[in-house]
């Protein structure tokens, strides 16, 4: 079930909220958000929410045997536990996840005696299994103890705030939050804020992108001139952001309307002034996961920093999609971030507004490497289209630029981080937080009613040839 | 105090649409989208394993949200709202990739109508342009499929030798006349690919040259601005070219009766939403020739239960153009006054229906015959019913597809009978494919 949807909307969350603050009682609220969050899953995942019920209780025992030789000061047995968990856990992320593309791969080297296997990947499986891995090594580590309860345990995991596209909240963040909510005025409506502006990125920003972007990066990919390719590649890149941050922002809104507080996973990333910044306000998730478990422990700037940081890149890549442009995509980030490294004192003497040039202009190209899974489509569409300037449009991007300026500038509105200015602290700042607070009873309920029409739009299904 | 008002407020505004959407009265049927909406299917264990529970309730909740056809208009007011809006600039709407087949499909007993639905689709549906608030196909078609169009009408040509004349009578796509230069180029792919299915016919077949007829006349409206079919007035004129070939005296427009009706939105508005397309709706005009008529439609297997239909029916909004014929039907039988002795048989998809309607001044029966939905047997029906003359009154979007082809080839070979592997319920529902609420059942 996704969050931008009617069902969510009208009767899922009325529905589960009736149920968590029906009663005080702590353990009737967590069992019943433990229904839901299964329903929530089962609902996209009929079958495999077994699989989330096993991943979950799998790991508590693992997390509780950790913890049990830890206090017994049995350390190599704890590690032993912790590394069996890892490989259950990324043998089932490959499995399900890799089986395919290894296949396909080794395949091409050695001719394989058996069929390809046709696995379906779990929605969500990345996100739950690195919340379960992040879970036991903290375990291991001390900084969190392993909880005893299962069906806390579970909740954690299952909880659908954060099962279909994360965030990859940790366990520490939310471990007080499993054993006590508190209802609050003041969390519940900046939850509901922050829902519904999710909720009007996703589908008045984001779905219209991606109407939009279809017409240049599949209908018309053909035809284009190198003005459309980067007009098709802009717009895969504001459908990215704000797909996935208005996905974000509800999670985090829902969560707060649950009495939990998520970590924020976007901070206006296309305000970054170099790559490294970037990835410290993209998917800031993902990217702390890889710092904590992978970076980190490989050694992180005190050793081989430049292979680490290539290492980490590879990985992420890969962990976007098992296909060889996302392993490409790593790599370009991770060059890129070791190029950049060392290209620190030109950097520091670049002015502001050129860095956000050169870190716009390679993020919005490596978005390329990252939409095409292909590689015949994307070397056709950097070698024939991108660089053809011999014709402005065959597609008639004015057209769709006059038709589309005003959600254009909505665009740009909310790419920039108006928090960060320095005049923050002014009374203009000031001034527009408290309008937005004051506005945003009225200004929900207008979100919600504009995006039920466009949700509804887009269920409008019309046959031209078949009789009803 | 800003905050209870806050989360008091939303809600009340998503408990206000739970508790409406159970209240208010559920529609069954779209007249816009032209479809049954959704309904919950009964919950098994197979649905549920192939998400199909989850996606039926998902479909159902969309389909009966409260006031739904009120917030799809406002939808589009809203998307027309993202920037500005000049009449004068065109908007190019690419058509979307075919994508591919279903495996598993070619087993569905009801499969021709699959594959016919998937094949014309990619033969029609092409780049959209939208230009001062009507929109246009943007299609020449290809002369390299004129000649497979006209080799079966060739050998329907040869199979009838003696016994009846067959005509070639496809129309050509709106584009053909658009009034800006540029566009220019699609009047010559029509006219080019039409000709060439002239050049190609042969066995004593002719040619109904309505292109030239209708380039003729192309400083009229000659097809509506917010649907894909051409107006009375371009079918019309298919009825001059086709006389001319006939060798038979058309009848003047004055001569029949003008009926209008108002503010059609048709299939290109229903497909674009467009805002500029909605302000500029067609004025549907009809002519009504003065012959008595009578018109039944039969199930699409054999002619055991005829129902009564009109001949111009009373349809209104976005289904106006079902007007014509009452619209698709696999086979309508229509008696006029005429008392000459003449009777023809139209082959047609939906251009075919304002075209029909001009023949019944010409000839005392007139079996149109739908290739997409008939499943009986062309020859039989024209030699157990004598039929002078056979036209193939299509677009031509139609006669640019092997799928659409095959299925007008397959009317000479159809067997009339239902299959024995369909099931007794799906055969009757299949029967009744195309039937609406209007007609009745004659005793």
């Amino acid at each position: 079930m996704a969050f931008s949807s009617l069902t969510f909307l009208y009767f899922f969350l009325p529905l589960a909220l009736l149920f968590h603050y029906m009663t005080k009682n702590m353990v009737f609220r967590n069992t019943s958000l433990i229904l839901f969050s299964l329903i929530f899953y089962a609902w996209g995942e009929p079958l495999m929410v077994g699989l989330l019920l096993i991943s979950a209780f799998f790991d508590y025992g693992n997390a509780r045997l950790i913890e049990r030789f830890r206090n017994a000061e049995k350390m190599g047995k704890a590690k032993a536990v912790l590394v069996f968990s890892i490989i259950v856990n990324l043998g089932a992320l490959v499995a399900f996840k890799y089986s395919g593309f290894l296949y396909d791969n080794i395949n091409y080297l050695v001719k394989l005696p058996f069929p390809r296997p046709e696995v379906f990947m779990p929605i969500g499986i990345s996100f739950y299994i690195f919340r379960t891995i992040s879970y036991v090594t903290d375990v291991y580590r001390g900084t969190v103890p392993a909880q005893k309860n299962p069906m806390k345990y579970l909740l954690y995991i299952s909880l659908f705030q954060l099962t279909f596209m994360g965030p990859i909240a940790r366990y520490q963040h939310l471990e007080g939050e499993l054993t006590d909510r508190k209802f609050d005025w003041k969390d519940f409506s900046s939850g509901i804020n922050r829902f519904c502006l999710g909720l009007f990125k996703k589908i008045l920003i984001a779905n219209i992108a991606a109407e939009l972007m279809e017409k240049y990066l599949v209908d018309g990919f053909s035809d284009l001139t190198g003005a459309d390719a980067w007009f098709g590649i802009i717009l895969f890149s504001i459908y990215l952001y704000f797909d996935f941050s208005g996905y974000s922002d509800m999670a985090i809104g829902v969560g707060r309307m649950f009495g939990f507080h998520i970590q924020e996973n976007f901070r206006h990333p296309y305000a970054a002034v170099s790559v490294a910044d970037f990835y410290r306000r993209w998917h800031i998730s993902l990217g702390t996961f890889f710092r904590d478990y992978v970076y980190i422990p490989l050694g992180g700037n005190r050793k081989w920093q430049d292979r680490n940081i290539f290492i980490v890149w590879m990985l992420t890549g890969l962990w976007h999609g098992a296909q060889w442009n996302y392993v490409m995509w790593g790599c370009y980030f991770g060059l890129l971030m070791i190029l950049e490294k060392y290209s620190q004192p030109v950097l520091k003497v670049t002015p502001r507004l050129f860095k956000h040039l050169y870190v716009l202009i390679l993020i919005v190209f490596s978005r390329a490497i990252f939409y095409f899974e292909d590689f015949d489509d994307l070397w056709n569409f950097i070698a024939h289209h991108l660089f053809d300037f011999s014709k402005f449009s065959n597609l008639g991007i004015t057209g769709d630029l006059i038709s589309h300026a005003y959600w254009l500038g909505l665009v740009i509105l909310l790419c920039i981080p108006w928090n960060e200015f320095s005049w923050r602290s002014g009374k203009f700042y000031g001034f527009c937080t408290k309008l937005y607070y004051g506005a945003s009873p009225v200004l929900n309920v207008g979100f919600v009613f504009l995006t039920t029409m466009m949700m509804l739009g887009s269920s409008f299904n019309p046959f031209f040839y078949q009789k009803f | 105090m800003g905050q209870k008002l806050n989360s008091i407020l939303f809600l009340c505004a998503i408990l206000a649409g739970t508790t409406a959407f159970f209240v208010m009265k559920k529609e069954k049927v779209s007249i816009d989208e032209k479809r049954e909406l959704a309904s919950i299917e009964p919950f098994s264990w197979e649905s549920y394993s192939q998400k199909k529970t989850s996606k039926n309730l998902k479909e159902y909740v969309a389909d009966h949200f409260p006031f739904r056809t009120e917030f799809i208009s406002g939808s589009d007011q809203l998307k027309a709202m993202k920037g500005i809006n000049l009449e004068t600039q065109e908007r190019i709407i690419l058509a979307k990739k075919p994508s591919k087949a279903k495996p598993g499909a070619a087993l569905d007993p009801t499969a021709s109508h699959l594959e016919y639905v998937a094949e014309f689709e990619e033969a029609y549906t092409g780049d959209l342009l939208i230009l001062n608030g009507r929109v246009y196909n943007l299609t020449g078609g290809s002369t390299k499929m004129s000649p497979v169009f006209a080799r079966m009408v060739n050998e329907y040509a040869e199979k009838l030798r003696g016994e009846c004349t067959v005509y070639s009578a496809v129309a050509p796509v709106a584009c053909a006349f658009i009034p800006v230069e540029k566009y220019k180029r699609y009047n010559g792919q029509n006219r080019a690919t039409l000709a060439a299915i002239g050049a190609n016919l042969s066995n004593g077949a002719r040619f109904s040259d309505i292109f030239t007829e209708l380039n003729n006349h192309s400083g009229q409206q000659l097809f509506f601005g917010t649907d894909h079919h051409w107006n009375a007035t371009g079918a019309y004129y298919a009825y001059v070219a086709f006389c001319k070939s006939a060798g038979i005296a058309p009848v003047p427009m004055d001569k029949m009766q003008k009926k209008v009706k108002y503010g059609f939105l048709g299939t290109m508005y229903q497909h674009t939403r467009d805002l500029s397309v909605k302000n500029n709706p067609d004025t549907f005009a009809y002519y009504i020739p003065n012959v008595a008529t009578t018109a039944v439609r039969y199930g699409e297997y054999n002619m055991n239960s005829p129902q009564k239909i009109s001949v111009f029916a009373n349809s209104n909004g976005g289904n106006m153009y079902s007007t014509f014929i009452s619209g698709d039907h696999p086979l309508i039988k229509i008696t006029t006054g005429v008392k000459n002795g003449r009777k023809c048989a139209v082959v047609k998809n939906s251009m075919g229906n304002a075209f029909s309607v001009y023949l019944i001044s010409h000839y005392e029966e007139i079996y149109v015959v739908d290739f997409r939905y008939s499943k009986h047997n062309l020859l039989s029906l024209i030699r157990e019913n004598k039929i002078n003359d056979l036209i193939f009154a299509v677009g031509l979007y139609a006669a640019m597809s092997n799928g659409t082809i095959g299925m007008m080839r397959r009317l000479a070979t159809n067997s009339g009978t239902v299959p024995a592997a369909l099931p007794v319920n799906a055969a009757d529902s299949l029967n009744n494919k195309g039937a609406s609420a209007k007609g009745d059942t004659l005793k």
